[in-house]
C-alpha cells in the first residue's frame, strides 16, 4: 500500500509520490466508475429512500410501458413497499459494495460483472427500460437510461485486452471490446439519443423547455437559476433546439469512425453535450434529497473520456496492475 | 442524524471502533518501534469520537467551538505538511506522507461543525437545508465527492504490491509499518461515513 511505504524503515527518505503505484488510463476510469457506484449507494441511504416515495417512484416508471415490462415493475414496487427498509438497505449496500469491489484490485472483475447484472436489473425494474418502449423517453430523465450506461462502461472498461499482441488500441474503450464493437456501441448510444430528441414531445415550441423547467423544482437557488434560464432560452424555439440537439447527437454518433485527429473534436462535442444534458437534468437532482443517482450526464462524460484517442492506450505492464 | 436509527447506530459504532483502534496504534507503534502515521492516527481518534457525537448526539460531550479549534489546528498542521511534501521534503517515520486527504478531512469537519446546529441536528440532517446552509451545497457535494475519490484511491492501493516502487525494497518497508491494511480499512470506513454525513447535508 502506497501510504505505508513512505514511512517504512527501509525507505525513510523516499518521496511519497515516487512510492505511489501508477495508474493507467483504464484503471483511472474504472475507479471513477466505482466512485459513481459508491456515490449511488450513499444516495440510496438517504432518508427519503426509506419512505414510500421510493417504491412509488419505481412504480411510476411502468406508465406507458407494455405489460411484459409494467407487470414486473409493479410486482417489484409492491414487494419493496412491503419490505421497504430491509430491501432499500440491501440495494444501497449492494451499490456500496460494487464501488468498493471495483476499487479493490482482486475483486475488480467480479464487481464489474456484478455491476452489469445489477444495472440490467435496475434498468428493467427501476427505470422501465429507460422509457424506451414507453413512448416519450425523456432526455432529462437520462434516456435511454442512466443505469444502462454503468453496464456499458463496465463492459468497455473490462480489465482484459482483446488483442494483447497487436498494436495498441486507439482508445481505452477498444482494449477489451475491440475497436469496431466499441465504435458500434458508441454509435448506437448517441444515435438513440438523436432519435429521442426528435420524439413528438420535443417537436413543440415548449416541450423541451417545460421538461427542463420541471428539473428546477426543489433545487437550491444557485442551481435553479441557470436551469430556469436554460428553460426560458429554449421556450420559444423548441423545435429548432430539438433539431439542433438531434443533429449534434447524430454528428457525435457517426463522426467517431473518423481517424483519430478528426475524432478528437467529436469527443469534445460529446463532452459539451453531456455537460449540457447534465445541466438540463438539474445535475440529476442530487441536491433535492430524493435522487438515487446523478443521472446520465457524468456517465456520458466518463464514456467520452474512454473514447479519447490516445497515442498509447495500452501502457507498459505495471507491477500490480494485473487484473485491472 | 436522520435516516434509520439502526444505520446511524451502526455508523456510530464503526466510528468509535475506528477511534479506539487508532488510539491503540498511537500507543503501540512507538512501544514496538514500528513506523506509523502518528499525526493522521491522532486526528482519526478525535475525528471518530466527534463524528460519533454528530451521528448520535447523546454521545457528544464537548462544545462545538472546542472541536472547531481542534480541527482547524489539524488542518493547519496537514496544510503545512502538504507544503513540505510538495517541496520534496521527506515525511519521516511518524508523519503521514499524503497529508492532503487529511487536510480535506479536517476542512470537512470544520465545515460540518460550523454549519448552524439545526442543520446537523437529528431532525435537520437529511432534509433540504435552507437559508445560509443551502448556499454551501456545492461545497458539500465537492467535499463528498473528494471523500469518495479518496476511498477509491485507498481501495486501489490496498492491494497494490509492495514492489512497485523506486527502491524495490518495500517488502521490508511494509514489515516496518504497523498494520498497514488495518490502517487503510479504518481510513476507508471513515471516508465512507464522512461522505454519507456530507450527502445527508445536501
Amino acid at each position: 500500500m502506497s501510504e505505508t511505504l513512505a514511512v517504512g524503515r527501509a525507505v525513510p527518505d523516499a518521496p511519497a509520490a515516487a512510492l505511489t503505484p501508477s495508474l493507467d488510463g483504464r484503471r483511472k476510469l474504472q475507479l471513477a466508475l466505482g466512485g459513481s457506484w459508491l456515490l449511488d449507494g450513499i444516495l440510496q441511504f438517504q432518508p427519503s429512500m426509506f419512505t414510500k416515495a421510493f417504491p412509488a417512484m419505481l412504480a411510476g416508471t411502468a406508465a406507458g410501458n407494455p405489460a411484459f415490462v409494467a407487470s414486473p415493475i409493479h410486482w417489484s414496487a409492491t414487494l419493496i413497499t412491503h419490505h421497504l427498509v430491509v430491501l432499500n438497505a440491501i440495494f444501497a449496500t449492494i451499490q456500496v459494495a460494487l464501488g468498493l469491489g471495483i476499487a479493490w484490485r482482486p475483486t475488480v472483475r467480479l464487481a464489474l460483472a456484478a455491476s452489469v447484472l445489477w444495472s440490467l436489473a435496475v434498468w428493467f425494474l427501476g427505470e422501465g427500460l429507460g422509457g424506451v418502449l414507453a413512448g416519450p423517453a425523456s432526455l432529462t430523465d437520462g434516456a435511454p437510461g442512466a443505469v444502462i450506461l454503468y453496464a456499458l462502461l463496465a463492459v468497455l472498461l473490462w480489465p482484459a485486452d482483446r488483442e494483447p499482441d497487436r498494436r495498441p488500441a486507439r482508445f481505452i474503450a477498444a482494449r477489451a471490446a475491440g475497436e469496431k464493437t466499441a465504435l458500434a456501441l458508441w454509435t448506437v448510444l448517441w444515435a438513440s439519443m438523436a432519435f429521442f430528441a426528435l420524439q413528438p414531445g420535443y417537436r413543440t415550441a415548449s416541450g423541451f423547455s417545460d421538461e427542463i423547467r420541471d428539473m428546477a423544482a426543489g433545487q437550491p437557488g444557485w442551481l435553479a437559476w441557470p436551469v430556469s434560464h436554460l428553460a426560458s432560452l429554449l421556450a420559444g424555439p423548441g423545435l429548432l433546439a430539438a433539431s439542433l440537439l438531434a443533429a449534434a447527437f447524430t454528428v457525435t454518433a457517426f463522426s467517431i469512425w473518423l481517424p483519430a485527429r478528426a475524432a478528437r473534436p467529436v469527443i469534445v462535442l460529446a463532452l459539451v453535450l453531456a455537460a449540457f444534458l447534465w445541466l438540463a437534468q438539474g445535475l440529476g437532482g442530487v441536491f433535492t434529497g430524493g435522487s438515487t443517482d446523478p443521472s446520465s450526464g457524468p456517465l456520458l462524460i466518463l464514456l467520452a473520456l474512454a473514447y479519447w484517442p490516445a497515442a498509447q492506450a495500452r501502457p507498459e505492464a505495471v507491477p500490480g496492475a494485473e487484473g485491472a | 442524524m436522520s435516516g434509520p436509527g439502526w444505520l446511524t447506530g451502526l455508523l456510530t459504532a464503526v466510528m468509535l471502533t475506528v477511534a479506539a483502534y487508532n488510539a491503540t496504534r498511537l500507543a503501540a507503534a512507538p512501544r514496538w518501534g514500528r513506523a506509523a502515521e502518528l499525526d493522521a492516527d491522532g486526528t482519526h481518534v478525535v475525528m471518530g469520537v466527534v463524528m460519533a457525537g454528530m451521528l448520535t448526539p447523546a454521545l457528544s460531550f464537548a462544545p462545538r467551538p472546542l472541536w472547531l479549534t481542534v480541527f482547524a489546528a489539524g488542518g493547519a498542521w496537514f496544510g503545512w505538511q502538504f507544503l513540505r511534501t510538495r517541496s520534496g521534503q521527506a515525511a519521516g517515520r511518524w508523519r503521514c506522507p499524503h497529508p492532503l486527504p487529511h487536510l480535506i478531512e479536517c476542512a470537512a469537519m470544520v465545515f460540518m461543525l460550523a454549519l448552524p446546529a439545526t442543520a446537523t441536528a437529528p431532525a435537520g440532517m437529511g432534509t433540504a437545508l435552507t437559508g445560509a446552509a443551502a448556499g454551501f451545497s456545492p461545497l458539500t457535494l465537492l467535499l463528498a465527492v473528494f471523500m469518495i475519490g479518496y476511498v477509491m484511491w485507498l481501495g486501489n492501493n490496498l492491494s497494490a504490491p509492495a514492489v512497485a516502487t523506486a527502491t524495490g525494497t518495500t517488502v521490508i518497508a511494509r514489515t516496518g509499518f504497523l498494520a498497514p491494511r488495518c490502517a487503510a480499512c479504518c481510513k476507508i470506513a471513515m471516508g465512507v461515513t464522512m461522505g454519507y454525513m456530507l450527502i445527508m447535508l445536501l
